[in-house]
C-alpha cells in the first residue's frame, strides 16, 4: 500500500474521531436537568434591561437558592405566562407597565399582599395597589414627546396634548398591539381628555373612549400621513432617524438613552401630562409555597441599597434611567425631576378590560 | 443466500410490509408527537378555546368569523396572493438558472452553484435588514451621498414583498429542479432528436421527466412564502400591506393574546397548501420518474457562442447582485459606519460595532455564548434532523404506499405551511399540559424540547429536499445487493448511501444553517440563561442599537461559511473518492 494513502486513512480516522467526539459533546444539550432539589429557586421572566445585573447581584450574596432569568422582550413573556395558562413555570414576572398584571391579578394569578413592607415614596404608592398583589420598583413615563431637531423646531412643538390637533408636524407612536408601553399611553390620553377620576365610573370611561379615538382620528386626518405608527420604541426612533417622522410620544427612557448614544439631534418635552408607567414584578401564585418565598425574597432585595444600586446602574443608557420609588434614592442626574413633568397616574384595573377593544381599534385604523 | 419473499416488495424495491410494521407505528408516533399534537392542540383553540383555559366557550365559531374580518381578512388575501405569485416567479427563474448553469458553459459556473447556496442560508429577516440599511434615508447609499428615496419608497410596499420572499424562495425551487436535472441525461434529448424534434419539441419532450421537482418546486416555495414571517413583520407592516403571519403574530403577542384568531389564520395557511399538494402528488402517481442510477451519464454541456455567454453570465450575475449582493452589502456597510456618518456630512467608519460583539456596553449580551449554543443547537437538530428525513423522503417517494403515504405527503408539505411560531405556541400548549408534565416528561423550558421544536420546524422542508433525489435512484441497486444477501441497512449503505452522501451532508448543512438564524421558535422557547444567537441579535437590533446587530448578523453570516467549508473539507477527507463521483450534487460544474 502507498505511503500516502496509509497517511490519508490516518487522516480520515482522525477526523472521524474529531467529528464523533464534537456529536458527543454537542448530545449533552439533550441532557435534562436533575430531580428536584430541596430548594429549586425559580425562574424569572424580566424585560428589564438591567435584570441581569439585578440577578446575578442577588445570586451572589444569597446562596440558599439561584434565581434563573428569563430575560426577553415583553411580548414573547407574557404570551409565554398566557400559554403557559394554570400550569406556569415562572415564579415572578417583571415587566413594564401595570395593566397585565392588574388582568393576571383579577384571574388570580398572582399572590397577593405580595408588595414588601418597605418605605414607598409617593411615586410608589400611587402605583401600588390596594391589596399588594405587585410591587412597583421604579417608575419610567411613557406619552414623553421625542423630537428630531434636524426636521422640527422646539420652538414650534406643542405643550399641551390637545396642541397635537394644531400642530404642522406629523406625530409618531407606537402600535399598542405589539409595544408594552403604548397601551397605557393611549389609556392614559383617554383619560387626560375627559379628565377621569382615578377611579372612574364604566359609563365614564366609555365616554372617554369615544372621545380619546375621535382625538387620533382627527391626528391621523389632520394631513395625510399625520399619525406614523410603527411596532415599538426601537423601530420608531429608526422612522425618526429616516426623517419618516419628525417627533413621536413614546417611553421617556428610550429618548434619553439616545440622547446619551449616537443620535446627536434627538431631544426630549414633556406635554401637560405624562403618563406614569411602572416597572412592576408580580409573583405567581400557582407556584408551591417554597418558590413564592423564594421569590418573595428577590423582591424584597431589590428595595434594599443593593438592589437599587443594581437597577440603577445595570443599564446606565436605558432602563436605569428611572425614578426611584422607595425612600430617599435619587434617580440618575440624567433625568428631569419628576415633578416638572406633569406625570399622570392611570387605574389599571379601570383599564386592563378595554385593552383588547382599543387595541383593535387602533390597529383597524392606523395600521392595516 | 437469502430467500426474498415474492410480495414483500415491489417494482421500486421498498417493502409494502412496512405500512404494518412496528416501524411504520413508530414513524406516525414520532410524527405525532413533533409536529401533529402539538399543531393540533393549537388548532384545537380555534373553536374550543376553553379546551386550554383561554376563554369561556367549549364550541364557538365566532373567531372563524373574526379572522376573515377587515384587516384580518385582507392579510390572509394578500398572503394568498403573494404567495402565488411569488411561488411562479421562483420556480420560474430557479428552472432557467438550472439549466444555465448546469447544462450551459456559461462562465463562473461552480461559483454561481457556490452562491445559491449562500442565499439559502441567508434568512428573510437578514435579507430585509439588509435591503432597509442600504435604502433608508440615513443608510448606507446616503452615507455615500446617493439618493435613493424614490426606490425606497417603492420598495417599501408589495413589490419589495414580492422581490425579498421570490429570492428567498429561489434557492428551495432551484434545488429541487437541479436534482431533477441531474437525471436527465443526454440520452432523452438524443432520443427526441433522433425522432426529428426541434429545440422546442425536444424541450417539451424532456420536460414531464423533471415535471415532479417542479410541481415540488411550486409547492414548497407556495409553502415557505406563506409561512414567512420575517418580510410580513418588517416591509409588509411598514408598507400597511398586512400579511396573514403578521395578524397571527399580533394576535399571539397582544395582551390578552387572542389564540383562538391565530388559530383560525394558521389553519387557513395549512389549508392553503392542500391544492399544490393535490397536483403534486397525483403527476406523481401517474408516471415514473425512477431515471437515475449509477449509470447515469454525465449531463451535455450546451456551448454558447462569446456573445451569448456573456449575456447569459451578465443576467445570472445580475439575479445574485440584486439577491444576495444588495443585502449583504447593506448589511456589511452599516456594520462599519458610524451613526455619525449622517450627521457630519462625512463619512465615519469603524470598527466599534465588532469590538461590542465580543465585549458589549454594560447592559449588553455577548454573541460569544449564545453563538456557541447555537452551533450545538445546529449540529444536534441537523444531526437528527437528517437521519429522519431520510426515512421519510423514502416512504415519500414509494409508489404503494396508498392512503399512509398519501397522508404523509399532505402532512409533510402542509407542515412546511406552519408558521415557526404557530408550532412553538402548540408545543408550551401541548408539552406543558399539566398531565404532561407531571405523569409523562417535564420538557417545557428545556432545551431538548427546543431541540424537538427545531427537528419538527426543519424535517418537513428537508424530507422534501431529499425526495428528488432519492425518488430517482433505481430500486434495482438496493434489491441486487438483497440478492447477494445483503440485510436491508447493509443494502441501503452500499448501494444508496454511496448516491446520497452529498445531498445528506447539503442537506445537514441547510439544517445546520438555518437553525443558527431560526428566530420564531427560539424566541418563545428558548429557556432560561440560554438565549441562542438569533435572540441575542434580534434584541439588539429592536432595542434601535442597529450598528452592533448588524455586525453581530455579519458575524453569524461569516461563522456560518466557515463551518460549511469545514464540513466540505470533512467529506472529502473521510469519504471514498468514488463517492463524490456519482449521485446528487449540490455544487456541480
Amino acid at each position: 500500500m502507498k505511503l500516502t494513502t496509509l497517511k490519508l486513512n490516518g487522516l480520515r480516522k482522525k477526523t472521524i474521531a474529531v467529528s464523533a467526539a464534537l456529536a458527543v459533546a454537542s448530545l449533552s444539550l439533550v441532557s435534562l436537568t436533575a430531580g428536584a432539589a430541596s430548594n429549586p429557586g425559580f425562574v424569572l421572566y424580566s424585560a428589564q434591561g438591567y435584570d441581569q445585573q439585578a440577578v446575578d447581584a442577588f445570586n451572589a450574596t444569597h446562596p440558599g437558592f439561584t434565581v434563573t432569568l428569563k430575560d426577553d422582550s415583553t411580548g414573547p413573556l407574557l404570551t409565554d405566562v398566557q400559554a403557559e395558562g394554570n400550569n406556569p413555570k415562572w415564579g415572578a414576572l417583571w415587566v413594564d407597565g401595570a395593566i397585565p398584571f392588574a388582568h393576571l391579578d383579577q384571574i388570580g394569578m398572582l399572590v397577593k399582599n405580595s408588595a414588601p413592607k418597605v418605605a414607598f415614596n409617593t411615586l410608589g404608592k400611587a402605583n401600588l395597589p390596594a391589596d399588594g398583589s405587585f410591587s412597583p420598583t421604579g417608575v419610567t413615563e411613557t406619552g414623553v414627546l421625542c423630537y428630531d431637531t434636524a426636521q422640527v423646531s422646539a420652538s414650534n412643538l406643542p405643550s399641551k396634548w390637545t396642541d397635537l390637533l394644531t400642530t404642522q408636524y406629523a406625530l409618531g407612536m407606537n402600535d399598542p398591539s405589539v409595544s408594552g408601553p403604548t397601551f397605557p399611553l393611549i389609556a392614559g390620553v383617554f383619560s387626560k381628555l375627559s379628565n377621569l377620576p382615578f377611579n372612574a365610573t364604566t359609563a365614564q370611561v366609555k365616554a372617554a373612549i369615544t372621545k380619546g379615538e375621535a382625538f387620533y382620528q382627527n391626528i391621523a386626518q389632520k394631513t395625510q400621513g399625520g399619525l406614523v405608527v410603527n411596532p415599538t420604541n426601537g423601530v420608531t426612533l429608526g422612522a425618526m432617524q429616516n426623517q419618516a417622522v419628525g417627533m413621536a410620544t413614546i417611553q421617556g427612557s428610550a429618548c434619553y438613552s439616545k440622547t446619551l448614544g449616537s443620535y446627536k439631534t434627538l431631544g426630549e418635552k414633556y406635554l401637560d401630562a405624562s403618563m406614569e408607567l411602572p416597572g412592576v414584578i408580580g409573583i405567581d401564585a400557582k407556584m408551591p409555597a417554597i418558590v413564592r418565598a423564594d421569590a418573595a425574597k428577590f423582591v424584597a432585595w431589590l428595595y434594599t441599597p443593593a438592589g437599587q444600586l443594581a437597577m440603577r446602574t445595570g443599564d446606565p443608557t436605558g432602563d436605569s434611567l428611572f425614578w426611584p420609588v422607595v425612600g430617599s434614592t435619587l434617580a440618575n442626574p440624567i433625568i428631569p425631576n419628576i415633578t416638572t413633568t406633569h406625570p399622570y397616574a392611570i387605574n389599571p384595573y379601570t383599564w386592563a378590560p378595554y385593552e383588547t377593544q382599543i387595541n383593535n381599534w387602533f390597529d383597524s385604523n392606523f395600521v392595516g | 443466500m437469502n430467500v426474498i419473499k415474492a410480495k414483500s416488495f415491489t417494482e421500486n424495491g421498498l417493502d409494502t410490509r412496512r405500512k404494518f410494521s412496528f416501524g411504520s407505528i413508530g414513524v406516525w408516533t414520532a410524527l405525532f408527537l413533533l409536529i401533529g399534537a402539538p399543531v393540533l392542540c393549537f388548532l384545537t383553540l380555534g373553536v374550543s378555546p376553553r379546551l386550554f383555559q383561554q376563554g369561556p366557550e367549549w364550541f364557538t365559531l365566532k373567531y372563524v368569523h373574526e379572522a376573515f374580518q377587515g384587516f384580518a381578512g385582507r392579510a390572509i388575501f394578500n398572503s394568498l396572493w403573494v404567495a402565488t405569485v411569488v411561488s411562479i416567479f421562483a420556480v420560474s427563474i430557479a428552472t432557467s438558472m438550472a439549466w444555465v448553469i448546469h447544462r450551459t458553459n456559461i462562465g463562473a459556473r461552480r461559483f454561481w452553484a457556490v452562491a445559491m447556496w449562500l442565499l439559502l442560508l441567508l434568512p428573510t429577516w437578514m435579507m430585509t435588514l439588509g435591503w432597509t440599511d442600504l435604502l433608508q434615508p440615513v443608510g448606507g447609499l446616503q452615507a455615500l451621498g446617493i439618493n435613493c428615496s424614490y426606490i425606497y419608497h417603492e420598495f417599501f410596499g408589495p413589490l419589495g414583498i414580492v422581490v425579498v420572499l421570490t429570492t428567498a424562495a429561489l434557492p428551495f425551487s432551484y434545488f429541487i429542479i437541479t436534482a431533477g436535472l441531474q437525471g436527465l441525461g443526454p440520452e432523452f434529448e438524443d432520443a427526441a432528436r433522433i425522432h426529428g424534434a426541434n429545440k422546442i419539441q425536444t424541450f417539451k419532450t424532456v420536460l414531464p421527466i423533471i415535471s415532479p421537482a417542479i410541481l415540488s418546486a411550486i409547492a414548497v416555495s407556495f409553502a415557505e412564502t406563506i409561512s414567512d414571517f420575517g418580510v410580513a413583520d418588517t416591509l409588509g407592516y411598514h408598507a400597511h400591506f398586512p400579511l396573514a403571519t403578521f395578524i397571527l403574530f399580533k394576535a399571539i403577542s397582544s395582551y390578552p393574546a387572542n389564540f383562538s384568531v391565530a388559530a383560525v389564520v394558521a389553519a387557513v395557511l395549512i389549508l392553503s397548501i392542500v391544492p399544490p399538494i393535490t397536483l403534486q402528488s397525483r403527476v406523481m402517481r401517474k408516471n415514473t420518474f425512477a431515471v437515475l442510477s449509477g449509470r447515469t451519464r454525465t449531463p451535455r454541456v450546451r456551448e454558447f457562442r462569446k456573445g451569448p455567454r456573456v449575456l447569459a453570465t451578465t443576467i445570472v450575475a445580475t439575479v445574485f447582485v440584486v439577491a444576495i449582493g444588495v443585502p449583504v452589502l447593506g448589511a456589511v456597510m452599516t456594520s462599519f459606519i458610524s451613526g455619525q456618518s449622517f450627521y457630519g456630512g462625512h463619512l465615519h467608519l469603524t470598527l466599534l460595532y465588532y469590538r461590542e460583539i465580543f465585549n458589549p456596553p454594560s447592559a449588553g449580551k455577548s454573541l460569544g455564548t449564545p453563538l456557541l449554543l447555537s452551533d450545538q443547537l445546529g449540529f444536534v437538530v441537523a444531526s437528527c434532523t437528517g437521519a429522519f428525513a431520510v426515512v421519510m423522503a423514502r416512504r415519500l417517494v414509494t409508489k404503494v404506499g396508498g392512503l399512509s403515504q398519501r397522508i404523509t405527503d399532505i402532512f409533510l408539505l402542509g407542515s412546511i405551511a406552519i408558521p415557526g411560531v404557530v408550532l412553538a405556541i402548540g408545543y408550551i400548549f401541548f408539552y406543558n399540559l399539566s398531565f404532561i408534565t407531571h405523569h409523562v416528561i417535564n420538557l417545557y423550558e428545556t432545551l431538548p424540547l427546543l431541540i424537538i421544536a427545531l427537528i419538527a420546524s426543519s424535517l418537513p422542508g428537508q424530507t422534501r429536499f431529499m425526495a428528488g433525489p432519492v425518488s430517482q435512484i433505481q430500486p434495482s441497486l438496493s434489491e441486487a445487493a438483497r440478492v447477494h444477501g445483503a440485510g436491508r441497512f447493509t443494502a441501503w449503505r452500499t448501494t444508496n448511501l454511496p448516491l446520497m452522501s452529498r445531498v445528506l451532508l447539503w442537506g445537514w448543512l441547510l439544517t445546520f444553517t438555518k437553525t443558527i438564524s431560526e428566530l420564531a421558535i427560539a424566541t418563545i422557547l428558548f429557556p432560561p440563561s440560554q438565549e441562542p444567537a438569533s435572540v441575542t441579535i434580534q434584541n439588539y437590533l429592536a432595542n434601535f442599537n442597529t450598528g452592533a446587530g448588524t455586525a453581530m448578523t455579519v458575524m453569524t453570516l461569516l461563522e456560518m461559511l466557515g463551518i460549511i467549508v469545514i464540513a466540505l473539507g470533512i467529506y472529502r477527507l473521510v469519504t471514498p473518492r468514488g463517492w463524490r463521483r456519482i449521485g446528487w450534487r449540490g455544487i456541480q460544474s
